[in-house]
């Protein structure tokens, strides 16, 4: 299992407060994901997972509070911090008019990578499974298990040190969600340090190396698989997700 | 990036095979207008000329009569097109073009109903500028409406600014691309008026300042369309907008505008002009009327300027130097009419110039039809040669019954056909509006050129609302 606490954090979020008007979502979040580690965010809906991400992705600036990625504040610096992650939403937003080679490559352009963008596409599309006869037919008829693909392909080729995903199983079937956790672990060995916000528990079980709950805005408790790698019991952090404020 | 940007708004459109239909039927459109037009144009110009030519003939064939018939036979005047009026037919199918010319009164369309309906800026013939104006805008908005509310609507806004994409550099790329399509819609009728100018048909400056003028109009309509799909949350908002824009910008202000003019400023009817003209005449006098102090008053002038103490002794037709005088006075009379309705006109067409400010089309209408030679004042310039020529006319054939009937004498004197040919003829000065008409075509660039500024601030605030988004 590649992670120590020696290693400097690539996410480091600490007593992160945010509020919508009157309604405060964040109370204080402390959370750290080290290169080649995913972290699993789990909570219902309205626990503050969707605020947390935009926090990282420097889509709002935090009341209080610190958010680093990379040591970057995604607030003060959202070029430089945006330049080294890669996002995956939750409803995989691409061109349905372009293919999936086109869909990348246009993403890329648009991050920075003006040049030879061809020589990281097929390997990144190749690395998440999507078959050859599909990269270069448009998008607009794929299904949500090759579209994620495409977006993973898409955050594999730009070789960032971290990913966001926001609900990534979401609407997987078991089997392409199998498939999904093959290509996280996959970016895990690459030492790419994962944050992913999910409902889905059986897939943070399966994938993640720490899972936190988070609920009212704050993370409720953390667990972390075992050193030798060991991993969660399923059935007590089934009895914590259903029973958010129970202390375990 | 903001290249990339546009580069990929080109690429959907090229995609798009409603998008790509509509803009080749509306480049179709243009050419089409522009062939038939063209054609209308030269027919139109042939059938002057050619009537022009017949009504001379005529004159010249008519056979030894008093001077002062040939006065009332009269001469009908053309108004030859201008190069440019098969681009924009402008008020030329509203005015007439065709003017009798004789002694006593001013034959024009002057005080013609028709004069109002100039200011009315109608659905005209199907020309390029009618394609441009009305319908390019139409085709801009169907191409643009979704280009920044649809990032909104399927979430790839969200992920363009994860990778880096900021709302000012997606905002200029996509005006970038849609100024771009704005201008390749534009190209077919701009390759028409170069290739007119390259011919020789016409001159390069004022077609330098149409291609300005319709580039910065359609581009005005593709940054509004931007600007609108950054504001709407979703596509279908900003489509009903820029519906509702167009409606209210190209169909309904343009003509509702000018009626409030109208209102404001009543030009009087023919009815009226003839009827105060008619008084003010009789109020000069009456040439008839041996105890008219005006006429008396001219009669001793004359006597005295020739040394006589009789009519009788003159060496000139007594008659022949009254109707010069008269035809001088009634001339004044029709030009100080002409002038009042003239500023009247000007007054409606300054008031007309001001709401360009709430429907960019008033402005890019005056400055097409002011560039084609089609507009008021063109028309004007028209009247007002004939006029001149009509007033030498009268006066050439009033000065042949002074000089030569009393040489013939006889109870029915009448002057040999050779003299018709030394009548002057009508020759149309064309018209430069760059020179007659520069105030107009500035104000109407400046206005647009405004339009293009106040939407860029307008797209200055979309783009940081866009830098705010965060769902």
């Amino acid at each position: 299992m590649p992670h120590s606490s020696a290693i400097a954090p690539a996410i480091e979020i600490r007593g992160l407060h945010h509020r919508y008007g009157a309604r405060e979502v964040l109370r204080g979040i402390d959370l750290q994901v080290a290169p080649g580690q995913i972290y699993a965010l789990l909570g219902g809906n309205g626990a503050g997972k969707s605020t947390t991400l935009n926090a990282l992705l420097g889509f709002l600036a935090p009341a209080s509070g610190t958010v680093r990625v990379c040591g970057i504040d995604p607030a003060a610096a959202p070029a430089e911090a945006r330049a080294r992650l890669a996002y995956v939403p939750e409803s995989v937003a691409l061109y349905d008019h372009l293919s999936a080679r086109e869909n990348i490559d246009y993403f890329l352009a648009l991050a920075g990578a003006e040049r030879g963008r061809s020589s990281v596409i097929d390997p990144a599309l190749e690395a998440v499974g999507l078959p050859g006869h599909a990269w270069d037919k448009r998008v607009g008829g794929f299904s949500k298990g090759m579209r994620q693909k495409v977006a993973i392909a898409l955050a594999l080729a730009r070789h960032v040190p971290v990913l966001l995903l926001d609900e990534p199983t979401s609407g997987l079937d078991p089997k392409a969600t199998l498939e999904f956790n093959a290509l996280l672990a996959t970016a895990r060995a690459r030492d790419v340090a994962i944050l992913m916000v999910t409902h889905d528990l059986l897939s943070a079980v399966d994938i993640a190396d720490r899972i936190g709950f988070l609920a009212e805005g704050r993370i409720e408790e953390e667990r972390t698989a075992g050193p030798t790698g060991e991993r969660f019991d399923l059935n007590a952090l089934h009895a914590r997700y259903a029973n958010p404020g129970v202390a375990a | 990036m903001v290249i990339r940007i546009a580069q990929e708004e080109w690429r959907t459109l090229l995609r798009n095979r409603a998008g790509v239909i509509a803009t080749m039927l509306l480049v179709a459109l243009v050419l089409v207008a522009a062939f038939v037009s063209l054609e209308r144009r030269t027919r139109i110009e042939a059938d002057r000329a050619g009537y022009q030519a017949s009504v001379d003939a005529d004159f010249d064939k008519q056979p030894a009569r008093h001077p002062h018939r040939m006065v009332h036979y009269g001469q009908f005047v053309f108004r030859p097109l201008a190069p440019l009026a098969f681009f924009d037919t402008g008020v030329d199918s509203y005015t007439g073009n065709t003017i009798f010319l004789e002694g006593h009164r001013q034959n024009s369309a002057n005080f013609a109903e028709a004069r109002q309906s100039s200011l009315l800026l109608r659905f005209g013939q199907l020309t390029p500028a009618f394609v441009l104006q009305t319908l390019a805008p139409l085709l801009l908005i169907f191409l643009a409406f979704t280009s920044v509310a649809r990032e909104r609507e399927r979430g790839t806004l969200r992920l363009l600014r994860a990778q880096g994409v900021d709302g000012p550099r997606l905002v200029a790329g996509k005006l970038m691309g849609h100024g771009a399509i704005a201008l390749a819609i534009g190209l077919p009728a701009f390759l028409v008026l170069i290739g007119f100018a390259a011919m020789g048909m016409a001159d390069w400056a004022p077609i330098a300042l149409l291609i300005l003028g319709y580039a910065v109009w359609l581009l005005i309509w593709a940054m509004l369309a931007v600007v609108i799909s950054c504001f709407a949350s979703r596509s279908r908002d900003a489509l009903a907008a820029l519906v509702a824009l167009w409606m209210v910008g190209v169909i309904l202000l343009p003509r509702a505008l000018p009626e409030v003019a109208a209102v404001e400023t009543i030009l009087p009817t023919r009815i009226e002009t003839e009827v105060a003209l008619h008084r003010d005449l009789a109020r000069i006098g009456d040439s008839h009327d041996p105890e008219d102090p005006y006429f008396n008053a001219f009669k001793q002038r004359t006597l005295a300027r020739y040394g006589v103490s009789r009519v009788e002794d003159l060496p000139v037709q007594y008659a022949g130097l009254v109707g010069m005088e008269g035809e001088r006075l009634s001339t004044d009379l029709y030009a100080r009419a002409t002038n009042e309705v003239s500023a009247r006109e000007a007054s409606q067409n300054a008031r007309v110039h001001g709401f360009a400010v709430l429907s960019p089309l008033i402005a890019i209408r005056q400055l097409s039809m002011a560039l084609t030679a089609s507009d008021v004042t063109a028309h004007q310039d028209f009247l007002d040669q004939a006029e001149a020529f009509r007033y030498r006319f009268v006066q050439t054939l009033n000065r042949m019954q002074a000089v030569l009937i009393p040489h013939i004498g006889g109870e029915d004197p009448r002057v040999s056909a050779e003299n018709w040919k030394r009548v002057p003829r009508f020759a149309y000065q064309p018209y430069d509006p760059l020179r007659s008409n520069a105030a107009s075509i500035g104000g109407n660039l400046m206005v647009l050129l405004g339009w293009l500024v106040g939407l860029s601030v307008l797209a200055t605030l979309a783009a940081r609302r866009i830098g705010g988004i965060v769902r």
